[in-house]
């Protein structure tokens, strides 16, 4: 048992965190043959995915952690300290770092040299690779082990340094954001601006349509991680973000945002 | 619907709305100081259209037909005949002005008078004539052949009137148009400067490469083209250029700060793809 995160024995994962996130890790865990325990923040919701047990904490059998929490830093914390009590000293622990920073992460766990950051979102699952980003003290096994585990299910992965939001959460938040502030400002509407950046620019989907599939209030955790990491006011969350992202009424004459018909 | 469109500078954008005018079935004039440019501009045209041709979407009628409305011209004065003017001269606010305010001696009080500026004020502009309701912006990317959106701008004076008779043509030239009020960077050239200024800043601290940026952009979140080869193949100077427009026209609001990285590369001269070194080096 030299290689609890390899790939040679069946994987025993243990998820802990918020509904979407551990819905889509445990699905893909699970069609990958891994047995999956998980567990949902209270308040949280979700649904058990086909392949996946409902589990109260982790165990001494679990090969690999994952911790899928981003919009509460106080559950994530308790989340990542049961799962560094529980699974064995030599199971790595993937902790979802789009909000708040591995480093910060490392000194709530009595064993840093396992945890390693992922870039998790809801929604980014789908695409072929994930961006991990280990611990300052995260040694070469734990990053190999997690390597492996992603390779199991079908990733690349991308080290980066630890950094707020990491490289594709920060880019893709600060995009939301700033169509959130034109939102609010009403320069165009809601659809009028996906349509712009998915024709204009060739991105796979407009801002608003991927503040839906990541969820605007992620979204926001990760923009009040920034802040709060930087203390630039450069990251201040669009106002309407915190108020909600109001979908378009109807058209104005010859489609033009209602607030601006003369 | 307009029937005769008159286009402005024969440059690239000039050469390609006049295209997707022709092939729309407009009649276009198309206007330009330098004869030389007029006549690259017609070469382009024919070998885009032989091309449309080849590919099959356009047929070789189609194309004959498309050339035969496109009437080059140097005599600024008979853009007076245009139902409408698309004004696709160079991104500088004073030759903008004069032209507006030699069209306003021409054309016909009810013609529409479009510019297809991506970053000057349409307000600004339509207030050199004595028609600002009939001044809009319409705001077409490149190559406007191939891409599909036109952003139709409302100055503050812009009448819905001429927003229609916009959209009408847009739809015409089969574009699909969005809407928006006259602010910096309209809509995509303001939405889009955190792909490259949260980028450049990531690129800054040390968090991974250029490489690992775009690979990660590419195949984590699907984007075609990463910040750093999109920048590339746009011009870094270009992009650099429509940052420091924002910057300025939102007096300087953070999230909009250019990026010294940027700088830097304009100042040596490492502009992407067509000075064979940016982000990337080209063979």
């Amino acid at each position: 048992m030299n290689d609890p995160g390899g790939s040679e024995a069946k994987r025993r994962v243990f998820i802990a965190g918020e509904s979407p996130l551990v819905e889509e890790y445990a699905s893909a865990c699970a069609g990958a043959g891994m047995a999956v325990g998980v567990s949902f923040n209270p308040g949280s919701g979700g649904n058990l995915p086909p392949g996946a047990v409902r589990r109260a904490r982790g165990g001494t059998k679990d090969t690999v952690g994952i911790e899928l929490t981003n919009t509460s830093r106080e559950t994530k914390r308790k989340n990542l300290a049961e799962m560094d009590r529980w699974l064995p000293p030599a199971s790595p622990i993937l902790s979802a770092s789009a909000a708040t920073t591995v480093t910060e992460q490392s000194a709530w766990v009595r064993t840093p040299e396992r945890l390693i950051g992922i870039a998790a979102l809801p929604s980014l699952l789908r695409g072929t690779l994930v961006e991990i980003a280990p611990s300052l003290a995260a040694g070469r096994r734990a990053v190999e082990a997690s390597q492996s585990f992603f390779r199991d299910l079908g990733k690349e992965t991308s080290i980066v340094r630890d950094s707020p939001g990491m490289v594709l959460p920060r880019i893709l938040c600060m995009l939301v954001n700033e169509a959130s502030f034109a939102l609010g400002e009403r320069i165009a509407r809601r659809g009028d601006i996906d349509t712009a950046m998915t024709l204009g620019t060739n991105y796979p989907f407009g801002p608003f349509e991927w503040g839906k599939k990541i969820g605007f209030e992620q979204v926001r955790a990760v923009l009040e991680g920034l802040r709060r990491e930087f203390g630039e006011e450069r990251y201040r969350t669009a106002p309407l973000l915190s108020r909600g992202i109001p979908e378009d009424t109807a058209a104005g004459p010859a489609g033009a945002p209602p607030f601006h018909s003369q | 619907m307009k029937k005769t469109v008159g286009i402005i500078g024969a440059g690239t954008m000039g050469g390609g709305i006049a295209q997707v005018a022709a092939l729309a079935g407009f009649d276009v004039l198309l206007y330009d100081t330098s004869g030389e440019a007029l006549k690259a501009s017609m070469e382009r045209i024919r070998g885009d259209l032989r091309t449309s041709v080849q590919k099959g979407t356009a047929t070789s009628p189609e194309a004959t037909a498309a050339l035969t409305r496109i009437r080059p011209r140097r005599t600024f004065e008979e853009m007076g005949a245009a139902d409408a003017v698309i004004e696709a001269a160079p991104e500088d606010l004073e030759v903008k002005k004069e032209i507006f305010r030699a069209l306003d001696r021409i054309v016909a009080p009810r013609a529409v008078l479009a510019t297809n500026t991506s970053s000057l004020s349409i307000t600004s502009i339509g207030s050199l004539t004595r028609t600002p309701e009939s001044v809009v912006g319409m705001h077409f990317f490149n190559p406007p052949a191939r891409m599909k959106l036109v952003e139709i701008v409302r100055g503050s004076q812009t009448s819905e009137q001429t927003v229609r008779t916009v959209h009408e043509m847009a739809l015409a030239m089969g574009k699909t148009a969005v809407f928006c009020s006259d602010t910096p960077g309209f809509i995509v050239n303001r939405v889009a400067r955190p792909f490259y200024g949260e980028a450049l800043r990531v690129l800054g601290e040390g968090t991974a490469t250029a490489e690992e940026i775009d690979r990660i952009v590419r195949l984590s979140g699907g984007f075609r083209m990463g910040p750093f080869e999109l920048m590339d193949l746009i011009g870094i100077d270009v992009n650099y250029a429509v940052t420091k427009s924002v910057y300025e026209q939102f007096y300087h609001e953070p999230r909009f700060r250019p990026h010294p990285i940027q700088r830097r590369m304009v100042e040596a001269g490492t502009l992407g793809r067509k000075t064979g070194r940016g982000f990337y080096r080209y063979e």
